[in-house]
């Protein structure tokens, strides 16, 4: 035991110590920020500026309670969120009045304008004529003025009261209420739901590569420079193994222990969402699980492999099964009773990502979690035998890639 | 003690070592010689528990290797590499502690072998930043710091120039009279000459020969003379008493007969040719080496 500390102390001690770390360790934050926060950043930027819009309007019957209806919209320090021009110029053509309103956005004089042709008859219909698409939210609210308007025209034309048209236009919203298993409520929003299990089985595959990267390289560089043979000859290879598999998974906890750390101060800015750090801890027993159970089949390939390129290849296939779930990650949210869900729940490969996905989802029960956790746990210990028994051998095998057939040998040997 | 007894170790196709013995007693240098592919390094494998032998024993102490003996064991294996990127104590102090030293001990003894070897200067440094000659400094004080019972070292003198070939040989000396058990695998036979007292010559996995390298020399070094000479000595290869000729000009070695006399040897030269020198020589371990390889 003092000797597989004290290997792990040198592993985690030397790694620690490498620029690589220091950088994958403030990197990957980064990346992951850029790519959640960026787009909600960027769009709500959108909102904040007060954009010119034009209308052109030649039959006159929308423009003033459009007007009305857009500049409500404020933004911050109360400013307006739109700010509306009559570009329907008397006694023109609908075609100059275009080219003319064409020209302005060309020009940049305004944002875009709503065009709305023959307004006053049945066979009305409406552009957003803008250089660039614009934003959604914009047009939705365009378009939703514009009906409000025209459906109260329509219902005063046939003389009922604007007050009966408001209850048309009053729809009642669903809202999708979570029930947990302790009897409180929680609301479910889909995105936030996908996202926050999709951003932690990045964080898993994330860690899974590049430790398991940063394993087989170090194993590589004591089978080719023979350190190995040095090391074995001081410790059993069992010890060699479990010291490296515990030293990186230190180095894989600091990791998210100062990840963590970003992340609850982004908490605290309210960028993440805190009900992605609901069942944190549950979760993070699989996290842990799941990352000694793919180090340890990195071990065992470390020891097959010879060069870096190969470990390179094997580790990203190791990894694509460990997003798979992913890609039935959609369907697991809509219905976490489906079979391939159950299915893949009880396979060690997926087990972490689908168990990361379901606690996202739904309660998941007692029992599942006692038998999945065991599953993990057993095929663990079963592969770091499998993996000290390839290494014992693989270890001192130099120059070439053993074959199945020898793999399957060296497991029999005793 | 090491003993090894009737040890085979066979690979998919090929008996890496087949039916070896021999043991080394506390206070000798045995040397383990054999060309390239002998079997020399997968024995030191075998003794040092790194790999398991297909069939025979290894004791140490009267007991089967096994784990509990890592601790007594140092190994300088022939290729060497270090973790280039750390520092010299850091390394030297991972290694001591692996084989159960406290971080004192090992703080004090990597000191004092750094100084002994003239390198303490180089204590913080990374190991890159050193020479190579300096690397194999620190990977023979990492084989030695525990001070093990039991020390193996494959090929522990190339890299290194001859000041410190010389640094090293007295190193190994000095184990000696401390009582080590010290295995020493090389090709170098010169080497091998100078340091060991026993010898075990291995090739293709087999015993060639073994046992007290002056006891050896006797028995296989065979009956040589050398001359230095003026005249023709042409008619010596038709001589019955010869078996070897090696003439240069106006110098000879020359391999006689086991049952010749050299003085007797002598008295038909005198008659021939005028001789300006002429005595007994010793042949080297290296002329046994090649000679007992090519008969092999």
């Amino acid at each position: 035991m003092k000797k597989i500390i004290t290997i792990a102390k040198w592993e985690y001690i030397e790694k620690i110590k490498t620029k690589a770390f220091v950088i994958s360790l403030v990197l990957t934050p980064l990346i992951i920020i850029a790519f959640s926060v960026l787009p909600t950043l960027l769009s709500n930027k959108e909102e904040l500026r007060t954009k010119a819009i034009g209308i052109v309007d030649p039959s006159n019957e929308y423009f003033k309670e459009l007007t009305n209806e857009l500049e409500a919209y404020k933004i911050d320090n109360d400013q307006p969120n739109y700010v509306i021009l009559n570009l329907s110029g008397k006694g023109k053509t609908l075609d100059e009045m275009k080219n003319e309103a064409d020209k302005e956005v060309l020009d940049h004089k305004i944002e875009g304008y709503i065009l709305i042709e023959h307004g006053n008859t049945d066979s009305m219909s409406m552009q957003f004529r803008s250089e660039n698409f614009g934003s959604f939210q914009d047009l939705r609210r365009f378009e939703e003025k514009i009906n409000k308007i025209r459906v109260n025209h329509e219902l005063m034309k046939k003389g009922i009261d604007p007050e009966i048209a408001g209850i048309f236009q009053n729809n009642v919203e669903i809202e999708q209420i979570k029930i947990e298993k302790s009897g409180k409520e929680g609301k479910q929003d889909f995105l936030v739901v996908f996202f926050s299990a999709f951003i932690f089985i990045l964080l898993l595959m994330m860690m899974v590569i590049y430790s398991g990267q940063m394993l087989i390289r170090s194993l590589i560089e004591e089978k080719s420079n023979r350190l190995i043979e040095i090391l074995i000859s001081s410790c059993t290879p069992e010890e060699l193994l479990s010291g490296k598999i515990l030293g990186l998974s230190a180095l894989g906890l600091t990791q998210i222990a100062i990840w963590s750390l970003i992340g609850i101060s982004l908490v605290g800015g309210a960028v993440i969402p805190p009900e992605a750090f609901e069942n944190i801890l549950p979760m993070l027993v699989y996290f842990i699980l799941g990352f000694i159970f793919y180090t340890t089949i990195f071990v065992g390939i470390g020891a097959i492999v010879t060069t870096e390129q190969e470990a390179q290849q094997m580790t990203t296939y190791v990894s694509l099964i460990l997003i798979m779930p992913i890609v039935i990650a959609i369907s697991a949210i809509q219905n976490p009773d489906t079979m391939i869900v159950k299915v893949l729940s009880y396979i060690p490969l997926t087990i972490p990502s689908i168990m990361l996905l379901r606690f996202k989802v739904a309660p998941v029960p007692t029992a599942d979690i006692i038998i999945t956790l065991s599953i993990l746990v057993l095929s663990t210990l079963i592969t770091l035998k499998l993996a000290a028994k390839i290494f014992k051998i693989g270890i001192l095998s130099y120059g070439k890639r053993p074959s199945i057939s020898e793999l399957i040998r060296w497991l029999k040997e005793k | 003690m090491i003993e090894v007894q009737n040890l085979v170790k066979e690979f998919q196709n090929t008996v890496a070592v087949d039916d070896i013995s021999f043991s080394v007693k506390p206070g000798t240098i045995f040397g383990l010689l054999g060309p390239n592919g002998a079997g020399k390094t997968t024995t030191i494998r075998t003794v040092l528990n790194i790999i398991k032998p297909t069939s025979g024993k290894v004791l140490f102490n009267g007991e089967s290797i096994n784990t509990n003996f890592l601790n007594q064991i140092g190994y300088l294996p022939e290729e060497r590499g270090l973790y280039k990127k750390s520092k010299v104590i850091d390394v030297i102090l991972y290694f001591a502690q692996l084989k159960n030293m406290t971080r004192t001990q090992s703080l004090q003894e990597a000191e004092k072998w750094l100084k002994r070897l003239n390198i303490l200067k180089y204590r913080n440094s990374k190991l890159e930043e050193l020479s190579k000659g300096n690397q194999q400094k620190i990977q023979f004080i990492m084989s030695v710091i525990h001070n093990p019972e039991l020390m193996i070292f494959d090929e522990p003198f190339t890299g290194f120039d001859p000041i410190n070939q010389q640094e090293i040989r007295e190193l190994i000396f000095s184990f000696i009279p401390q009582g080590k058990i010290i295995i020493l695998s090389t090709h170098q036979m010169e080497t091998a000459e100078k340091l060991c007292s026993e010898i075990f010559l291995i090739n293709k996995g087999k015993e060639v020969t073994s046992g007290n390298l002056s006891k050896l020399k006797n028995k296989l070094g065979g009956n040589h003379v050398e001359i230095k000479y003026n005249g023709d000595i042409s008619f010596l290869s038709g001589l019955g008493e010869v078996v070897n000729l090696d003439a240069y000009n106006n110098y000879a070695e020359i391999e006689l007969k086991q049952d010749v006399e050299p003085s007797s040897f002598l008295k038909i030269l005198t008659e021939k040719i005028e001789l300006t020198h002429f005595s007994i020589i010793e042949p080297t371990l290296n002329s046994i080496f090649i000679k007992l390889i090519k008969q092999n």
